[in-house]
């Protein structure tokens, strides 16, 4: 019953939280640039306006893509809300990108297609880092159900700081902020346009939005992993987490693509890997 | 709700500006201004966009980009004319190589003035297009919802904007048909067809208050000449276009002939007439793209 219900929570608390955690993001950014900016509920406006848009596509296809990005996501965080094993989490959130990726090729559009591109590129810049992160955790607490990690009773980044601090480093790609936002933008860049997203309008654009603020819970309840011996200290850590990001947002230009896959490649093989063999030694 | 005002998402382009309009248009996003702060996002892309911002003038290499990106937006969606150039010309008014203001091509909703416009009459052209945003919504739902109030009447020279804006979405298809986006019915301005109201009788068809086809037509030595039936794209295949042929048939019951011109590559408008009992009679060339086919049928109720 336990499980039901934060399965159910998340199901329906997780895109408004995952909305006013974004609307707080646009307002910290802007008063970091000096600016006033715009309303906490703003990105919440953003979607309601984008459901009453003409729906304009290249191929049908493109949106049941998108249909399927958003299922997978709720899929994966009810699993993960649920206590479930934390490997088929992350076998689950690369599905679920891996649909997003197919959505932005079905577009056919020179910018979508490069941001799908670059999307796979940084799939294999953190795919590594949160594999490593279920395997710490597992050496850690010796199982890779949620509920056991969640119940350990010390919190865990005692043990896995390495971990962590390459899990905050590939963060900036799964919130697709500088300096990684290779992919797609969530500010209103315009290099690249806006990179997988080029091509949706309308109630497609609503779900990719959407998709991404059930995906921006999931990531921070996993940093909170980390943090999960009290939940208070835990929820405010992980809110700290992710200020950093925010602050790390706008002090970086954005970085080219080697940079970002070399950068961390280097960073998780140094602090990551660095950070198993020390516990392979001390936990034996 | 209104949600539509709340976050409107802006495409600007470049027409020949000469950048004063453009850095005023970037001011406005600057900490002084702040835009976002009305949930304005600069976006850079057609198809996330909801209002286009256009500066400069139209000329014949951006014409065809203009209704490209506006041809890319999704409904609903407004045009904003920034500059004294996008909206008559300026000081390039009648150049040889400028076609003028962007409502030579696109129908534009608000006129912003000045040269260069400030960030503040910028930022006022947004928000007083937010409400027209708005409009088009409920007159997007008033007219998919319903389809029994059709009305059709004369209609009068305040009618002009609409029917203008209605010809100008209308004769897209035919542009593309023909690869002419120069075509008379596209090319035409407001003044113009205001003067044509002197001489020439129009019909609307009304929906929920909303204006979706016209036709007009004038008698000359016996013959009733019948230019420029249009209807909504959205309403087509609906028995409009038949309606209106009735009407203005029967207004014109005392003229002994018809007249109809339409494209030589216009087969479902030759069609349509044939099936009203227009007779082909004459196909003149006008130029390299398009020939013109003249249609004529005789009043046989007069013969009655």
């Amino acid at each position: 019953m336990k499980t039901f219900l934060m399965v159910m929570a998340y199901v329906i608390l997780a895109p408004l939280a995952g909305a006013v955690l974004s609307g707080l993001d646009r307002k910290l950014t802007a008063r970091m640039q000096a600016r006033v900016g715009p309303p906490v509920l703003q990105p919440l406006y953003d979607v309601l306006k984008l459901l009453q848009k003409e729906n304009l596509v290249v191929r049908r296809s493109q949106n049941f893509y998108v249909m399927f990005f958003l299922i997978f996501i709720i899929f994966t965080g009810g699993l993960f809300f649920a206590g479930k094993d934390l490997l088929i989490v992350i076998f689950a959130l690369t599905l679920a990108e891996i649909f997003f990726v197919l959505g932005g090729y079905k577009a056919s559009s020179p910018y979508s297609i490069i941001g799908s591109q670059r999307a796979m590129i940084q799939m294999m810049a953190y795919e590594p880092v949160i594999i490593l992160s279920a395997v710490g955790m597992y050496m850690v607490t010796r199982s890779f159900y949620i509920t056991d990690i969640v119940s350990f009773g010390k919190p865990l980044f005692y043990y896995l700081p390495g971990i962590l601090v390459t899990f905050i480093y590939i963060l900036a790609m799964k919130f697709s902020k500088s300096p990684f936002d290779l992919a797609y933008s969530h500010h209103g860049h315009q290099e690249l346009v806006k990179g997988m997203t080029t091509e949706f309008s309308g109630r497609a654009l609503a779900m990719i939005e959407v998709a991404h603020w059930y995906e921006n819970i999931l990531m921070l309840a996993f940093v909170w992993l980390f943090f999960s011996n009290n939940i208070f200290t835990g929820a405010a850590l992980t809110l700290g987490v992710y200020f950093f990001t925010i602050l790390v947002d706008n002090s970086f230009a954005r970085v080219r693509w080697e940079m970002a896959l070399i950068s961390s490649w280097l960073v998780w093989l140094l602090f990551g890997v660095g950070n198993i063999i020390f516990l392979f030694f001390v936990l034996r | 709700m209104p949600y539509l005002k709340r976050s409107p998402w802006i495409i600007h382009y470049d027409g020949t500006s000469c950048n004063g309009c453009d850095i005023e248009v970037l001011a406005s996003l600057t900490p002084k201004y702040d835009v976002e702060r009305l949930g304005v996002i600069n976006t850079g892309n057609p198809k996330h966009a909801d209002i286009l911002l256009i500066t400069g003038c139209i000329n014949d290499q951006n014409r065809e980009v203009v209704q490209n990106i506006y041809e890319q937006m999704p409904d609903p969606k407004v045009v904003i004319a920034v500059g004294i150039c996008a909206g008559s010309g300026g000081i390039f008014w009648n150049c040889y190589n400028v076609l003028g203001g962007v409502n030579k091509v696109l129908p534009v909703d608000v006129y912003v003035p000045g040269c260069a416009a400030r960030p503040e009459s910028i930022i006022d052209g947004v928000v007083k297009s937010l409400k027209i945003l708005e409009n088009k919504k409920h007159k997007l739902v008033a007219m998919s919802s319903g389809e029994e109030s059709l009305t059709i009447e004369m209609a009068d020279i305040e009618d002009a904007v609409e029917i203008l804006s209605l010809q100008k979405l209308t004769y897209q298809s035919e542009a593309e048909l023909y690869n002419d986006y120069t075509m008379p019915p596209l090319t035409e301005t407001l003044d113009e067809l205001k003067e044509d109201f002197k001489t020439i009788t129009f019909f609307k068809a009304v929906m929920n208050g909303v204006i979706i086809g016209s036709v007009r037509g004038m008698v000359k030595d016996g013959t009733c000449y019948i230019y420029r039936r249009i209807v909504h794209p959205m309403y087509q295949n609906l028995g409009i276009g038949k309606k209106l042929m009735n009407h203005i048939e029967s207004y014109f019951g005392s003229a002994s002939r018809f007249e109809v011109i339409t494209g030589h590559k216009s087969k479902r408008n030759i069609n349509f007439y044939q099936r009203l009992g227009y007779k082909m009679f004459k196909c003149e060339k006008i130029n390299d793209k398009r020939h013109r086919v003249y249609l004529e049928k005789l009043n046989d109720k007069d013969v009655k």
